[in-house]
């Protein structure tokens, strides 16, 4: 909507509209711009309107710190690259590198998630640890963290396009295992309603977060983290993670 | 494909039946795991099987248990994730799922199950870095209160704590023990010594600086050498060489580059043992046990001429590393050396010595022996006879309060387990990190040292009680320590001269210690000192230490007499 003739107009519009809904109760005047991108059931757009779990945790999270916001859905890469030049900009979900972590302010944890290994319909591969799962292939996605943490300890990785696909694979015994985050797995297995089941084993957690331009000012960005960790204290989270069908814990 | 398929499906169908044959856990598959996989040991075979009988038994009450533990991602914590745990799985029936990650994450994880009470994780290993973060805290579980308390049943009766040679570094001033090491590494002088042996080489740097090539004792010396190969070498058997190896790109790894120890070789500090007192490596000033600051307004070193001297030659001996240093990180770092290119390195860790042993490489010879040592790290114009030389650490295992007392017990097992007699001499030979000192005593590891470049002969001496970690003084360490190279990333990058840079980071620790101050009533919490004329700090004696101008002459020692001073 917003294409490139109409972004001044619309930056103008979103500042006079954070502007004039500011009140005294807001901590901060400013209208932070929070991106994110295509990753049900974390964030998604469903008939226009912008939905899951990682869009219901950010409304709640503004809403107590008492900042606005304004949620875009913007491709990974472009989202990465605006939010080191704009300031007043985020993007989440963020995998927290050593690499990324002197390019932006950090707020977190934004996401715990846990990744499995699955296989398929109806068959059952007995795996103790990680390594047992060396000599087979397995399935995951281009552009995929965990793919890439699989790779750097020397298995065996199949990367498709995209998670989708890794589900059709399993089926035609193309891998032996489909590497992936334990909801967005479920996800895939509804929208193809193949049931996979629990995973084999659940072998990473990763922490994804919430980074800000280098810029933010660190009162606010302060402010945004415990207003986050008293949103785990007081069991938000915990409970919203059930809603979605998975524990935040082991 | 159809061929591919088959293979696939037989894998399969093989680890379906390991699988169903796995029921019967317990001492077949010890015995198993002691014939093919547990040898050498110090422990004799019988020994080994009641030690594992003891895990047998120990572990029957958490059979049920599914325990995730997480690690730094090095060669050590790769072969307890992919061999030891599915051995304790296998022998105890318990279930583990030991991740290896980057050691910032292993950090973020910790934190975050601090602050949000989720039980992410049953156990970390951790580095002793944290201990003064960790006794000033309460969210680590002292490993000593559990052995005595809840975890007493689950305690290995052949554990021997005495037998662990980085105990020290995980025990806090009250005496507690927080942590059980896991791994041991070393930070120490390395170089090759094939090329400082070369007749033609010794010669002409003894004609150019007027001493001998050698080991070098001081900072002088190592900057000599560096200019000796780096701009008057240059070329060795046809490629180009140089003098001196680091890492400068801003980046958190920059941050332990300086932090670890930097300072102490410099002589930033005072003298005393582990990390100097009153002021210790970091140029904190502690008092009673109480920071009172780092700035030298307060009586601390952090902005010191000693500490202004250690980030500029940091910063100044960059231009004899190749071009590239200054855009890499540490882990980026780590080949140059191992790619035969690199005539010495004045910080390097021996968790890496993996990469510096493997059969065929340019820096190894067709015997296996190394062309290259370690010896201790020369020191910096201010440094005194009774200071810390160097940096060493230890990976200890570490559990919090938040975690559920049954899964910690279980985690506990695991723990000892990956550390018991039975199984840690030969993790040692797999990846060269000890923590036992029975494992270094035996006729296994006398067998390999010729092979490891003088790393087992650090270990045996007394060099490892003086190569110490971050020390008691850091009251938040995954607080503090991204001021390292969030301020002196500037000075590399030209932004900020280092005293500029010293100044800020003095002040925003200063200011860091005076909100802990506020909020932590404990007795070893911070007390700032009030500011004063730093003059005054300066004129007394010991750190903070006045402006050294008296030039300094290089010293060097053959590799025999330098490393006596280990004996």
């Amino acid at each position: 909507m917003c294409g490139n003739n109409w972004l001044k107009v619309c930056f103008a519009l979103l500042a006079f509209i954070g502007f004039a809904n500011a009140d005294d109760s807001k901590v901060e005047t400013i209208t932070l711009q929070v991106l994110t991108y295509d990753s049900p059931p974390f964030a998604y757009v469903e008939q226009g309107l912008q939905k899951g779990m990682l869009v219901e945790l950010v409304a709640e999270l503004f809403s107590r710190a008492k900042v606005d916001y304004q949620l875009s859905f913007v491709p990974l890469k472009r989202a990465l690259l605006t939010v080191r030049k704009s300031e007043h900009y985020c993007v989440t979900p963020i995998e927290r590198s050593q690499e990324r972590e002197a390019d932006y302010q950090w707020i977190s944890p934004m996401l715990i998630s846990r990744y499995g290994l699955y296989s398929a319909e109806g068959q059952r591969v007995s795996l103790t640890s990680l390594s047992d799962a060396k000599s087979l292939a397995i399935g995951s996605y281009l552009g995929s963290g965990i793919a890439e943490y699989l790779i750097e300890l020397g298995y065996n990785v199949e990367l498709a396009s995209n998670g989708q696909q890794n589900i059709r694979k399993l089926q035609y015994n193309r891998i032996d295992l489909m590497a992936s985050e334990i909801m967005s797995a479920r996800e895939n297995m509804d929208l193809y309603q193949v049931e996979l089941g629990k995973p084999e084993l659940v072998f990473y957690t990763s922490i994804r977060a919430m980074a800000c331009n280098i810029d933010l000012e660190p009162r606010l960005k302060s402010h945004l983290d415990s207003t986050l960790i008293g949103m785990y204290q007081d069991g938000f989270i915990a409970a919203l993670y059930l809603r979605y069908g998975v524990s935040v814990e082991q | 494909m159809a061929k591919q398929c088959k293979l696939r499906m037989s894998i399969i169908c093989l680890l379906m039946f390991v699988g169903s044959s796995r029921t019967a856990i317990g001492e077949g598959n010890a015995i198993d795991w002691i014939t093919n996989e547990f040898q050498p040991s110090t422990l004799t075979k019988a020994q080994q099987q009641q030690e594992l009988q003891w895990f047998i038994d120990a572990a029957k009450p958490y059979q049920h248990l599914t325990i995730r533990v997480t690690s730094e991602r090095i060669a050590t914590h790769i072969y307890e994730s992919e061999v030891l745990a599915k051995a304790f799985s296998e022998i105890t029936g318990i279930k583990v799922i030991h991740e290896v990650t980057g050691e910032d994450d292993v950090l973020h994880k910790m934190s975050i199950q601090n602050r949000t009470k989720q039980n992410l994780y049953d156990a970390y290993i951790s580095d002793s870095d944290l201990i003064g973060t960790h006794f000033r805290q309460n969210y680590v579980v002292p490993i000593s209160d559990f052995i005595a308390g809840a975890g007493k049943k689950v305690t290995l009766p052949t554990l021997d704590l005495d037998d662990f040679i980085g105990l020290k570094f995980t025990t806090s001033p009250d005496g507690k023990l927080y942590q059980l090491p896991d791994q041991q590494f070393v930070n120490l002088y390395w170089y090759r010594q094939d090329w400082f042996q070369r007749p033609e080489l010794k010669q002409l740097f003894k004609n150019l600086y007027g001493y001998e090539l050698g080991v070098p004792q001081n900072w002088q010396a190592y900057e000599d050498i560096a200019e000796f190969f780096s701009e008057k070498v240059q070329v060795i058997d046809g490629e180009r060489i140089y003098g001196h190896m680091d890492y400068a790109k801003t980046h958190p790894s920059l941050g332990w580059r300086l932090s670890d120890a930097w300072l102490s070789m410099a002589g930033v500090g005072d003298t005393g043992l582990p990390n100097g007192s009153p002021v210790d490596e970091w140029g904190i000033r502690v008092e009673d046990c109480r920071p009172v600051g780092v700035s030298t307004a307060r009586g601390g070193a952090l902005n010191s001429p000693a500490a202004v001297y250690a980030v500029e030659k940091y910063v100044d001996w960059l231009k004899y590393a190749p071009k590239s240093a200054k855009d890499l990180y540490f882990s980026q770092s780590l080949a140059w050396a191992a790619k035969g290119v690199i005539a010495q390195q004045i910080f390097w860790y021996s968790a890496d010595i993996e990469n510096f042993t493997k059969p065929g490489s340019v820096i190894v010879n067709h015997d296996g022996t190394p062309k290259w040592r370690v010896a201790p790290s020369p020191v910096g114009k201010y440094w005194q006879q009774g200071m810390k030389s160097g940096y060493q650490d230890t990976g200890a295992w570490t559990f919090l309060a938040s975690t559920p007392l049954e899964r910690r017990q279980a985690a506990w097992l695991y723990a000892q387990f990956v550390v018991s007699k039975t199984v840690s001499l030969k993790k040692l030979l797999k990846s060269y990190t000890p923590v036992r000192l029975s494992d270094l005593r035996s006729a296994e590891v006398t067998a390999k040292a010729p092979y490891l470049g003088g790393l087992i002969e650090f270990y045996r001496s007394k060099g490892r009680d003086i190569w110490t970690p971050t020390g008691n003084n850091v009251p938040d360490y995954p607080g503090m320590s991204v001021y390292w190279w969030r301020y002196l990333s500037m000075v590399v990058e030209g932004k900020n001269s280092a005293q500029q840079a010293l100044d800020e980071m003095a002040e925003e620790v200063d200011a860091h210690l005076a909100k802990i101050e506020v909020s932590s009533t404990g007795s070893c919490s911070p007390k700032l000192n009030p500011r004063i004329d730093k003059e005054l700090w300066l004129q007394k004696t010991g750190a903070p230490k006045p402006l050294m101008n008296l030039p300094v002459r290089g010293r060097t020692l053959s590799y025999e007499e330098a490393i006596r001073v280990w004996q």
